[in-house]
Protein backbone atom coordinates (compact mmCIF):
# COMPACT_ATOMS: atom_id res chain seq x y z
CA UNK A 1 0.00 0.00 0.00
CA UNK A 2 2.60 2.51 0.90
CA UNK A 3 4.28 1.96 -2.21
CA UNK A 4 1.47 2.82 -4.22
CA UNK A 5 1.25 -1.26 -5.34
CA UNK A 6 -2.27 -1.58 -6.79
CA UNK A 7 -2.85 -4.94 -6.32
CA UNK A 8 -1.60 -4.47 -2.64
CA UNK A 9 -4.97 -2.05 -2.20
CA UNK A 10 -6.78 -5.09 -4.26
CA UNK A 11 -5.95 -7.28 -1.28
CA UNK A 12 -6.80 -4.36 1.59
CA UNK A 13 -10.29 -3.93 -0.22
CA UNK A 14 -10.95 -7.51 -0.61
CA UNK A 15 -10.49 -7.85 3.08
CA UNK A 16 -12.13 -4.43 4.59
CA UNK A 17 -14.46 -3.36 2.06
CA UNK A 18 -18.03 -5.24 3.63
CA UNK A 19 -17.38 -3.77 6.82
CA UNK A 20 -16.29 -0.50 5.98
CA UNK A 21 -19.11 -0.79 3.34
CA UNK A 22 -21.29 -1.53 6.35
CA UNK A 23 -20.41 1.34 8.45
CA UNK A 24 -20.53 4.04 5.60
CA UNK A 25 -24.05 2.48 4.47
CA UNK A 26 -24.93 3.10 8.17
CA UNK A 27 -24.05 6.75 8.37
CA UNK A 28 -25.49 8.13 4.73
CA UNK A 29 -27.90 5.38 4.64
CA UNK A 30 -28.37 5.02 0.84
CA UNK A 31 -25.92 2.63 -1.19
CA UNK A 32 -25.39 5.05 -4.11
CA UNK A 33 -23.71 7.35 -1.71
CA UNK A 34 -22.03 4.94 0.58
CA UNK A 35 -20.59 3.64 -2.93
CA UNK A 36 -19.13 7.00 -3.26
CA UNK A 37 -17.82 7.00 -0.55
CA UNK A 38 -16.45 4.07 -0.25
CA UNK A 39 -14.45 4.67 -3.12
CA UNK A 40 -13.06 7.31 -1.63
CA UNK A 41 -12.99 6.00 1.62
CA UNK A 42 -10.14 3.40 0.07
CA UNK A 43 -8.41 5.75 -2.33
CA UNK A 44 -8.04 8.03 0.84
CA UNK A 45 -6.26 5.00 2.56
CA UNK A 46 -4.12 4.08 -0.30
CA UNK A 47 -2.65 7.82 -0.74
CA UNK A 48 -2.38 7.88 2.47
CA UNK A 49 -0.47 4.21 3.47
CA UNK A 50 2.88 6.14 3.83
CA UNK A 51 1.59 8.18 6.87
CA UNK A 52 -0.04 5.31 8.63
CA UNK A 53 1.17 5.20 12.21
CA UNK A 54 1.10 1.66 13.60
CA UNK A 55 0.86 3.13 17.06
CA UNK A 56 -2.31 4.39 16.23
CA UNK A 57 -4.55 1.26 15.67
CA UNK A 58 -4.94 -2.04 13.33
CA UNK A 59 -5.10 -0.79 9.52
CA UNK A 60 -8.90 -1.82 10.36
CA UNK A 61 -9.54 0.54 12.83
CA UNK A 62 -7.58 3.10 10.94
CA UNK A 63 -9.31 2.62 8.23
CA UNK A 64 -12.84 2.36 10.07
CA UNK A 65 -11.74 6.16 11.05
CA UNK A 66 -11.08 7.38 7.68
CA UNK A 67 -14.74 5.55 6.98
CA UNK A 68 -16.32 7.28 9.61
CA UNK A 69 -14.64 10.64 9.26
CA UNK A 70 -15.74 10.57 5.26
CA UNK A 71 -19.01 9.55 5.69
CA UNK A 72 -19.85 12.19 8.42
CA UNK A 73 -18.92 14.79 6.14
CA UNK A 74 -20.71 13.38 3.50
CA UNK A 75 -23.58 13.57 5.75
CA UNK A 76 -23.07 16.98 6.80
CA UNK A 77 -22.50 17.95 3.35
CA UNK A 78 -26.60 17.84 2.94
CA UNK A 79 -26.99 14.85 1.03
CA UNK A 80 -30.56 14.89 -0.01
CA UNK A 81 -31.35 11.16 -0.30
CA UNK A 82 -29.41 10.36 3.32
CA UNK A 83 -31.80 12.91 4.60
CA UNK A 84 -35.26 11.33 3.15
CA UNK A 85 -34.12 8.04 3.97
CA UNK A 86 -34.07 5.87 7.24
CA UNK A 87 -31.75 3.65 8.02
CA UNK A 88 -32.89 -0.35 7.59
CA UNK A 89 -31.61 -1.70 10.64
CA UNK A 90 -33.94 -5.10 10.00
CA UNK A 91 -31.96 -5.58 6.74
CA UNK A 92 -30.88 -9.21 5.95
CA UNK A 93 -27.63 -9.61 7.26
CA UNK A 94 -25.27 -12.40 5.37
CA UNK A 95 -24.29 -15.14 6.38
CA UNK A 96 -21.28 -15.17 8.43
CA UNK A 97 -19.88 -18.02 6.71
CA UNK A 98 -19.63 -16.15 3.41
CA UNK A 99 -17.39 -13.62 4.97
CA UNK A 100 -14.19 -13.04 4.88
CA UNK A 101 -13.83 -10.46 7.47
CA UNK A 102 -11.66 -11.68 9.90
CA UNK A 103 -13.33 -10.59 12.78
CA UNK A 104 -16.47 -12.08 11.87
CA UNK A 105 -14.40 -15.19 11.28
CA UNK A 106 -13.30 -15.26 14.50
CA UNK A 107 -16.93 -15.03 15.52
CA UNK A 108 -16.64 -11.77 17.46
CA UNK A 109 -19.85 -10.65 16.18
CA UNK A 110 -21.13 -13.03 18.54
CA UNK A 111 -19.28 -11.69 21.72
CA UNK A 112 -19.99 -8.17 20.41
CA UNK A 113 -23.72 -9.00 20.03
CA UNK A 114 -23.81 -9.91 23.77
CA UNK A 115 -21.83 -6.90 25.01
CA UNK A 116 -24.41 -4.80 23.59
CA UNK A 117 -27.28 -6.53 24.97
CA UNK A 118 -25.49 -5.84 28.25
CA UNK A 119 -25.52 -2.28 27.40
CA UNK A 120 -28.66 -0.41 29.02
CA UNK A 121 -30.47 1.52 26.36
CA UNK A 122 -30.35 5.22 27.05
CA UNK A 123 -26.07 4.49 27.20
CA UNK A 124 -26.40 2.56 23.43
CA UNK A 125 -28.34 5.25 22.16
CA UNK A 126 -26.49 8.02 23.01
CA UNK A 127 -23.22 6.08 21.92
CA UNK A 128 -24.94 5.54 18.29
CA UNK A 129 -26.45 9.32 17.85
CA UNK A 130 -22.82 10.28 18.22
CA UNK A 131 -21.04 7.88 16.46
CA UNK A 132 -23.34 6.78 13.56
CA UNK A 133 -25.27 10.35 12.74
CA UNK A 134 -22.09 12.24 13.99
CA UNK A 135 -24.00 14.58 16.73
CA UNK A 136 -21.45 15.94 19.44
CA UNK A 137 -22.66 15.88 23.10
CA UNK A 138 -24.41 19.25 22.96
CA UNK A 139 -26.06 18.34 20.22
CA UNK A 140 -27.45 15.07 21.61
CA UNK A 141 -28.09 16.67 24.61
CA UNK A 142 -30.76 19.01 22.81
CA UNK A 143 -31.89 16.54 20.88
CA UNK A 144 -33.30 14.16 23.70
CA UNK A 145 -33.75 17.02 26.46
CA UNK A 146 -31.52 15.73 28.67
CA UNK A 147 -28.29 17.88 30.18
CA UNK A 148 -25.18 17.92 29.06
CA UNK A 149 -23.59 16.79 31.94
CA UNK A 150 -26.05 13.53 31.77
CA UNK A 151 -24.90 12.67 28.09
CA UNK A 152 -21.32 13.03 28.80
CA UNK A 153 -21.55 10.64 31.42
CA UNK A 154 -23.95 7.75 29.32
CA UNK A 155 -21.70 8.10 26.92
CA UNK A 156 -18.72 7.57 29.15
CA UNK A 157 -20.27 4.68 30.81
CA UNK A 158 -21.53 2.88 27.74
CA UNK A 159 -17.89 2.81 26.10
CA UNK A 160 -16.46 1.49 29.22
CA UNK A 161 -18.70 -0.92 29.42
CA UNK A 162 -17.83 -2.07 26.36
CA UNK A 163 -14.10 -1.61 26.41
CA UNK A 164 -14.70 -3.82 29.30
CA UNK A 165 -16.91 -6.13 27.76
CA UNK A 166 -14.47 -6.91 24.57
CA UNK A 167 -11.33 -6.89 26.95
CA UNK A 168 -10.93 -10.66 26.96
CA UNK A 169 -11.22 -10.82 22.99
CA UNK A 170 -8.06 -8.54 22.26
CA UNK A 171 -9.86 -5.70 21.63
CA UNK A 172 -11.09 -7.25 18.21
CA UNK A 173 -10.64 -4.52 15.74
CA UNK B 1 1.60 18.83 26.63
CA UNK B 2 2.19 15.54 27.07
CA UNK B 3 0.47 13.55 29.97
CA UNK B 4 1.93 11.65 32.18
CA UNK B 5 -0.86 9.60 33.87
CA UNK B 6 -4.37 8.83 33.37
CA UNK B 7 -7.04 11.19 35.03
CA UNK B 8 -11.05 10.86 34.47
CA UNK B 9 -10.58 13.93 32.88
CA UNK B 10 -8.53 12.59 30.02
CA UNK B 11 -10.26 9.34 29.79
CA UNK B 12 -13.63 11.08 28.83
CA UNK B 13 -12.05 13.12 26.88
CA UNK B 14 -10.79 10.03 25.13
CA UNK B 15 -14.03 8.62 25.17
CA UNK B 16 -16.12 11.06 23.59
CA UNK B 17 -13.44 12.00 21.04
CA UNK B 18 -13.33 8.51 20.08
CA UNK B 19 -17.19 8.38 19.80
CA UNK B 20 -17.00 11.09 17.72
CA UNK B 21 -19.12 13.22 20.51
CA UNK B 22 -16.96 15.94 21.00
CA UNK B 23 -18.17 19.77 19.90
CA UNK B 24 -16.40 20.61 16.65
CA UNK B 25 -13.78 23.14 18.35
CA UNK B 26 -12.88 20.66 21.55
CA UNK B 27 -12.52 18.19 18.84
CA UNK B 28 -10.00 20.12 17.08
CA UNK B 29 -8.34 20.74 19.67
CA UNK B 30 -8.04 17.58 20.88
CA UNK B 31 -6.78 16.36 17.71
CA UNK B 32 -4.28 19.04 17.44
CA UNK B 33 -2.88 17.41 20.69
CA UNK B 34 -3.05 13.49 19.66
CA UNK B 35 -1.02 14.98 16.63
CA UNK B 36 1.82 17.30 17.87
CA UNK B 37 1.79 16.41 21.71
CA UNK B 38 2.45 13.08 21.18
CA UNK B 39 0.90 11.87 24.25
CA UNK B 40 0.98 8.29 24.71
CA UNK B 41 -1.80 8.52 27.54
CA UNK B 42 -4.03 9.88 25.70
CA UNK B 43 -3.57 8.49 22.22
CA UNK B 44 -3.62 4.57 24.30
CA UNK B 45 -6.81 5.61 25.53
CA UNK B 46 -8.14 7.10 22.49
CA UNK B 47 -6.99 3.25 20.67
CA UNK B 48 -9.00 1.18 23.11
CA UNK B 49 -12.09 3.63 22.72
CA UNK B 50 -12.01 3.67 18.95
CA UNK B 51 -12.11 -0.27 19.01
CA UNK B 52 -14.90 -0.14 21.21
CA UNK B 53 -16.62 2.25 19.52
CA UNK B 54 -16.10 0.38 15.93
CA UNK B 55 -17.46 -2.32 17.27
CA UNK B 56 -20.79 -1.15 17.07
CA UNK B 57 -20.66 -1.72 12.95
CA UNK B 58 -20.15 -5.46 13.80
CA UNK B 59 -23.50 -5.75 15.20
CA UNK B 60 -24.93 -4.19 11.62
CA UNK B 61 -26.54 -6.30 8.47
CA UNK B 62 -23.46 -6.75 6.70
CA UNK B 63 -23.76 -5.14 3.28
CA UNK B 64 -21.51 -5.76 0.02
CA UNK B 65 -20.85 -2.89 -2.23
CA UNK B 66 -21.39 -3.55 -6.25
CA UNK B 67 -18.43 -5.06 -7.96
CA UNK B 68 -18.24 -1.44 -9.85
CA UNK B 69 -16.76 -0.01 -6.70
CA UNK B 70 -13.98 -1.98 -7.05
CA UNK B 71 -13.21 -1.99 -10.76
CA UNK B 72 -13.62 2.25 -10.16
CA UNK B 73 -11.38 1.90 -7.46
CA UNK B 74 -9.02 -0.40 -9.55
CA UNK B 75 -8.80 1.49 -12.81
CA UNK B 76 -8.20 4.91 -11.13
CA UNK B 77 -5.44 3.12 -8.83
CA UNK B 78 -3.84 1.56 -12.03
CA UNK B 79 -3.97 4.53 -13.76
CA UNK B 80 -2.56 6.67 -11.30
CA UNK B 81 0.50 3.98 -10.93
CA UNK B 82 0.95 4.32 -14.37
CA UNK B 83 1.33 7.67 -14.38
CA UNK B 84 3.55 7.89 -11.47
CA UNK B 85 5.77 5.03 -12.82
CA UNK B 86 6.08 7.38 -16.09
CA UNK B 87 7.11 10.10 -13.83
CA UNK B 88 9.34 8.39 -11.98
CA UNK B 89 10.79 6.95 -15.30
CA UNK B 90 11.21 10.54 -16.67
CA UNK B 91 12.73 12.15 -13.48
CA UNK B 92 15.57 9.28 -13.45
CA UNK B 93 16.13 9.93 -16.68
CA UNK B 94 17.14 13.90 -16.69
CA UNK B 95 17.52 14.24 -12.72
CA UNK B 96 19.45 17.55 -13.32
CA UNK B 97 16.25 19.24 -15.38
CA UNK B 98 13.89 17.65 -12.66
CA UNK B 99 12.70 21.42 -11.78
CA UNK B 100 12.77 23.02 -15.42
CA UNK B 101 11.42 21.33 -18.55
CA UNK B 102 10.76 25.07 -19.38
CA UNK B 103 14.13 26.12 -18.98
CA UNK B 104 15.55 23.51 -21.14
CA UNK B 105 13.25 24.13 -23.14
CA UNK B 106 14.03 27.97 -23.22
CA UNK B 107 17.69 27.42 -23.58
CA UNK B 108 16.86 25.65 -26.22
CA UNK B 109 14.95 28.59 -27.96
CA UNK B 110 18.34 31.11 -26.88
CA UNK B 111 20.55 28.55 -28.95
CA UNK B 112 18.33 28.58 -31.74
CA UNK B 113 18.18 32.44 -32.05
CA UNK B 114 21.97 32.23 -31.45
CA UNK B 115 22.76 29.45 -34.25
CA UNK B 116 20.64 31.10 -36.16
CA UNK B 117 22.38 34.78 -36.09
CA UNK B 118 26.07 32.97 -36.15
CA UNK B 119 24.83 31.10 -39.11
CA UNK B 120 24.04 34.28 -40.68
CA UNK B 121 27.06 35.99 -39.66
CA UNK B 122 29.03 33.03 -41.30
CA UNK B 123 27.56 33.29 -44.57
CA UNK B 124 28.34 36.88 -44.42
CA UNK B 125 32.03 36.17 -43.17
CA UNK B 126 32.46 33.69 -45.92
CA UNK B 127 31.14 35.61 -48.82
CA UNK B 128 33.23 38.69 -47.27
CA UNK B 129 36.58 36.20 -47.07
CA UNK B 130 35.73 34.43 -50.80
CA UNK B 131 35.38 38.16 -52.36
CA UNK B 132 38.65 39.25 -50.25
CA UNK B 133 40.53 35.73 -51.72
CA UNK B 134 39.61 37.53 -55.16
CA UNK B 135 41.23 40.54 -54.98
CA UNK B 136 44.30 39.16 -53.09
CA UNK B 137 44.66 37.02 -56.32
CA UNK B 138 44.46 39.79 -58.30
CA UNK B 139 46.60 41.64 -56.56
CA UNK B 140 49.31 38.80 -56.37
CA UNK B 141 49.29 38.61 -59.97
CA UNK B 142 49.98 42.58 -60.14
CA UNK B 143 52.50 41.91 -57.51
CA UNK B 144 53.89 39.20 -59.37
CA UNK B 145 54.23 41.24 -63.06
CA UNK B 146 55.74 44.37 -61.12
CA UNK B 147 58.48 41.78 -59.65
CA UNK B 148 59.24 39.82 -63.13
CA UNK B 149 59.47 43.63 -65.01
CA UNK B 150 62.15 44.46 -62.34
CA UNK B 151 63.95 41.26 -62.88
CA UNK B 152 67.43 41.12 -64.63
CA UNK B 153 65.64 37.60 -66.19
CA UNK B 154 62.99 39.15 -67.48
CA UNK B 155 62.41 40.14 -71.29
CA UNK B 156 59.77 43.08 -72.01
CA UNK B 157 57.96 42.79 -74.82
CA UNK B 158 56.19 46.14 -75.95
CA UNK B 159 53.33 45.26 -78.15
CA UNK B 160 51.40 47.81 -80.52
CA UNK B 161 47.89 47.83 -81.98
CA UNK B 162 47.56 47.68 -85.67
CA UNK B 163 44.51 47.98 -87.92
CA UNK B 164 41.34 49.40 -86.34
CA UNK B 165 43.29 49.51 -83.02
CA UNK B 166 45.81 51.77 -83.26
CA UNK B 167 46.08 53.41 -79.37
CA UNK B 168 45.86 49.97 -78.16
CA UNK B 169 49.05 48.85 -75.75
CA UNK B 170 50.49 45.82 -74.43
CA UNK B 171 53.38 44.32 -72.55
CA UNK B 172 54.89 41.52 -71.74
CA UNK B 173 56.98 40.14 -69.20
CA UNK B 174 58.74 37.01 -70.07
CA UNK B 175 60.17 34.63 -67.06
CA UNK B 176 62.22 33.17 -69.19
CA UNK B 177 63.76 30.80 -65.86
CA UNK B 178 60.31 31.04 -64.74
CA UNK B 179 58.82 29.94 -68.80
CA UNK B 180 55.87 32.48 -67.74
CA UNK B 181 54.41 35.30 -69.58
CA UNK B 182 52.45 38.25 -67.46
CA UNK B 183 50.62 40.01 -69.23
CA UNK B 184 48.92 43.63 -69.73
CA UNK B 185 46.71 45.15 -71.54
CA UNK B 186 45.66 48.20 -72.11
CA UNK B 187 43.33 50.42 -74.77
CA UNK B 188 41.88 47.84 -76.39
CA UNK B 189 38.42 47.78 -77.09
CA UNK B 190 36.40 44.45 -75.83
CA UNK B 191 34.63 42.57 -78.50
CA UNK B 192 31.56 41.47 -79.07
CA UNK B 193 30.32 37.74 -77.49
CA UNK B 194 30.52 36.42 -80.42
CA UNK B 195 34.64 37.16 -81.02
CA UNK B 196 37.10 36.60 -78.44
CA UNK B 197 40.73 37.87 -78.45
CA UNK B 198 43.32 35.35 -78.55
CA UNK B 199 47.36 35.95 -78.26
CA UNK B 200 49.96 33.35 -80.02
CA UNK B 201 53.04 32.44 -79.31
CA UNK B 202 54.96 33.28 -82.70
CA UNK B 203 58.13 31.32 -83.11
CA UNK B 204 60.76 31.77 -85.93
CA UNK B 205 59.61 28.85 -87.87
CA UNK B 206 56.15 27.12 -87.95
CA UNK B 207 52.84 27.94 -87.71
CA UNK B 208 51.58 30.36 -84.33
CA UNK B 209 51.12 28.86 -81.23
CA UNK B 210 47.79 29.91 -78.71
CA UNK B 211 48.76 31.70 -75.87
CA UNK B 212 45.54 32.37 -74.25
CA UNK B 213 41.82 33.11 -75.51
CA UNK B 214 40.29 36.70 -73.38
CA UNK B 215 38.57 39.57 -73.64
CA UNK B 216 39.11 43.03 -72.07
CA UNK B 217 37.37 44.76 -69.79
CA UNK B 218 35.10 47.57 -70.35
CA UNK B 219 38.09 50.25 -69.96
CA UNK B 220 39.88 48.05 -72.57
CA UNK B 221 42.13 46.22 -69.80
CA UNK B 222 43.30 43.06 -68.81
CA UNK B 223 45.86 40.83 -67.01
CA UNK B 224 47.35 37.51 -67.76
CA UNK B 225 49.30 35.19 -66.37
CA UNK B 226 50.17 32.84 -69.06
CA UNK B 227 52.70 29.29 -68.86
CA UNK B 228 55.15 28.85 -71.42
CA UNK B 229 55.07 25.44 -72.55
CA UNK B 230 58.00 23.45 -73.11
CA UNK B 231 57.98 22.71 -76.84
CA UNK B 232 57.53 26.67 -77.40
CA UNK B 233 61.19 27.69 -78.24
CA UNK B 234 62.84 30.61 -80.64
CA UNK B 235 60.34 32.79 -80.80
CA UNK B 236 60.13 36.05 -82.65
CA UNK B 237 56.69 37.89 -81.88
CA UNK B 238 53.95 38.01 -80.03
CA UNK B 239 50.14 38.74 -81.36
CA UNK B 240 46.77 39.42 -80.48
CA UNK B 241 44.09 38.44 -83.34
CA UNK B 242 39.99 38.48 -83.19
CA UNK B 243 38.99 35.07 -83.53
CA UNK B 244 35.28 33.25 -82.99
CA UNK B 245 34.38 32.80 -79.74
CA UNK B 246 36.45 30.18 -77.80
CA UNK B 247 39.64 30.44 -80.25
CA UNK B 248 40.97 28.56 -82.71
CA UNK B 249 43.92 26.58 -83.51
CA UNK B 250 45.40 28.73 -85.91
CA UNK B 251 44.51 32.56 -86.62
CA UNK B 252 41.65 32.93 -88.99
CA UNK B 253 41.59 36.68 -89.10
CA UNK B 254 41.49 38.76 -92.34
CA UNK B 255 41.63 41.80 -90.53
CA UNK B 256 45.22 41.81 -89.52
CA UNK B 257 46.37 41.78 -85.91
CA UNK B 258 44.62 44.07 -83.07
CA UNK B 259 48.44 43.57 -81.54
CA UNK B 260 51.80 42.99 -82.56
CA UNK B 261 54.76 42.69 -80.74
CA UNK B 262 58.68 41.78 -82.38
CA UNK B 263 60.73 39.54 -79.67
CA UNK B 264 64.30 41.33 -79.85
Amino acid sequence: MASQDARALETFYDRYNRVAFTLVLRIVRTREDAEDVLSDVFWQAWQQAGRYDTSRGKPIAWLLTIARTRAIDYLRSGSKRAAETEFDANAPVEPAERSTDPFVLAGLQHAVKTCLEKLAEPQRVALEMAYFEGMSQTEIASALNQPLGTMKDRIRSGMMHLRKCLKPYEAPL
Amino acid sequence: MRHQQLTDELQEKAILYAAGALDEDERREYQRHLDEDNCAVCRGEVRESEAAAQSLTIMLPMQTPSESVKRRLMERAEASSLTGRRRQSAERSRPAFAWGGWLAAAAAAVLAVVFFNTNAGLREEVESLNRRVVELESEMTTQRNLVAMYSRATTVINLVGQGSTPQARAKIYWDEPGRRWNVSVENLPAVPNDRDYQLWFVPRTGNPVSARVFNTSATGSAMLDIPVPPGVTALMAAAVTVEPAGGSSLPTTTNGFALLGAIP
